[in-house]
């Protein structure tokens, strides 16, 4: 009995070290974790949107070209990240992603041409799917697929992912191969996007 | 074990006489890849460029060695029945403190590395040596067992790493020393840089270093 009650007490003073400790050090490390995720999301939305970059820039320059390129507007239901010129013309329009993967939540950017039609291209920044498989979402193999697709076309509003290899027609990008739900999932993001870019510029069909 | 380890004088017996010895069996003679075969998932996982493999390798030292110190610590006071829980429970503690230090301040080392810092945890290596080492031995000796089981394993990362990146890239730690590229006389050979390079490049590794030194046991059988 007494050996049991020192077990116990043993386990949950280990346990309870191992958790302060961890807890003191996540605490402590957040701020630099939440700056290099902040700058991996700019640095997604400069890839996505076209803009020219140093990669290895310091977060001062970063966030520089980001200001004089990306001019954050709202139109409705969407939040923009227009890429502009400095005459302030629209290049092209970046519009966040974000919705449920196989693993864990996934957030991306879907960049448009200025006509709101056409994709130029896509990125995800924060996911958590299977390395090698559903994680080969980020591969640019994978997402240059989506380059000059059209949102919209005759009687259907959204892009399908079919499986890989079946792709057909202006509408459609491979799938991934081990991916399916993962594939399944990511097009219902982008799809549910899309019927509120659509809905918003009524321009469906 | 029959022979006597030689003693070693600097440390004054701190290191109950096994010093020498523990450090070149985790090194060498007892190497934890290339001997033990053990920790392979990650040697061919992320050495297809030397600075993810030296990394990696910087973080199972740092790992080894904290979990064997703090396991060597508390040999006397843990409980046999939970010994090998709170084992893993250390080593956890260990593995998610170097994940979030990468987060922190190396952070395209540890999206390059992806899971498999996490996965230091499931590596039987570390596992091993706390078990088999720092679980009977004085503090200071299991160290010295970490850091040379974390050496050995760093090292055979580090060969692969630089045989991988050099045949398949053409560079060592990115820069560029065998000329590839469309005016270069180098030709990329990309069965290094892909998942069967690993093996290969594993396989010849565990065959030389066996050449060299013949594992005891086969000595043994008939």
């Amino acid at each position: 009995m007494r050996r049991d009650i020192y077990t116990a007490l043993y386990a949950a003073v280990l346990g309870t070290v191992c958790a302060l400790l961890l807890t003191a050090a996540s605490v402590q490390l957040k701020p630099y974790q939440q700056a290099n995720r902040k700058a991996e999301r700019v640095r997604n939305i400069l890839g996505v949107l076209d803009v020219p970059f140093d990669k290895k820039a310091p977060w001062a320059e970063l966030e520089g070209v980001y200001r004089r390129n990306v001019r954050i507007d709202g139109n409705g239901a969407n939040e923009l990240y227009n890429r502009i010129d400095p005459e302030g013309e629209v290049l092209s329009v970046g519009v966040p992603l974000s919705g449920r993967g196989r693993n864990g939540p996934i957030q991306g950017f879907l960049a448009l041409a200025p006509d709101m039609r056409t994709i130029r291209g896509i990125t995800f920044y924060e996911h958590e799917e299977t390395p090698g498989l559903g994680g080969e979402i980020e591969n640019e193999q994978f997402r240059k697929k989506f380059i000059g697709k059209r949102i919209a076309g005759e009687g259907r509003i959204g892009i399908r992912i079919t499986r890989p290899g079946g792709a057909a027609g202006d509408g459609q990008v491979d799938g991934i191969t081990g991916a399916t739900m993962t594939c399944r999932r990511v097009e219902r993001m982008l799809n549910d996007r899309i019927g509120v870019i659509v809905a918003e510029a009524g321009h469906g069909g | 074990m029959a022979d006597r380890p030689p003693a070693c004088g600097p440390c004054l017996g701190a290191c109950d006489g096994k010093g020498l010895a523990t450090f070149q069996g985790g090194l060498l003679a007892n190497n934890p890849i290339s001997v033990q075969i053990l920790g392979v998932c990650s040697a061919l996982a992320v050495t297809n460029k030397l600075s993810n493999a030296l990394v990696m390798g910087a973080a199972l030292i740092f790992v080894c060695v904290g979990t064997n110190l703090l396991v060597s610590l508390l040999r006397k006071v843990t409980p046999r029945r939970i010994r090998m829980i709170a084992e893993v429970a250390i080593i956890a503690t260990f593995v998610i403190l170097v994940d979030q230090l990468l987060q922190a301040f190396y952070w395209d080392m540890s999206k390059r590395l992806g899971a498999y810092v996490g996965l230091i945890i499931t590596n039987c290596i570390v596992m091993g040596r706390a078990e088999a080492f720092a679980m009977r031995n004085r503090p200071l000796v299991s160290v010295l067992d970490g850091v040379a089981n974390g050496l050995g394993y760093a090292a055979v990362l580090g060969l692969i790493g630089f045989v991988r990146e050099l045949g398949g890239n053409g560079t060592i730690l990115g820069y560029p020393v065998l000329a590839a590229g469309p005016d270069g006389w180098y030709v990329k050979n990309l069965l290094l840089v892909g998942a069967p390079g690993a093996f290969l490049a594993l396989g010849f590794l565990i065959a030389i270093a066996n050449a060299i030194k013949p594992p005891a046991e086969e000595e043994m059988r008939p």
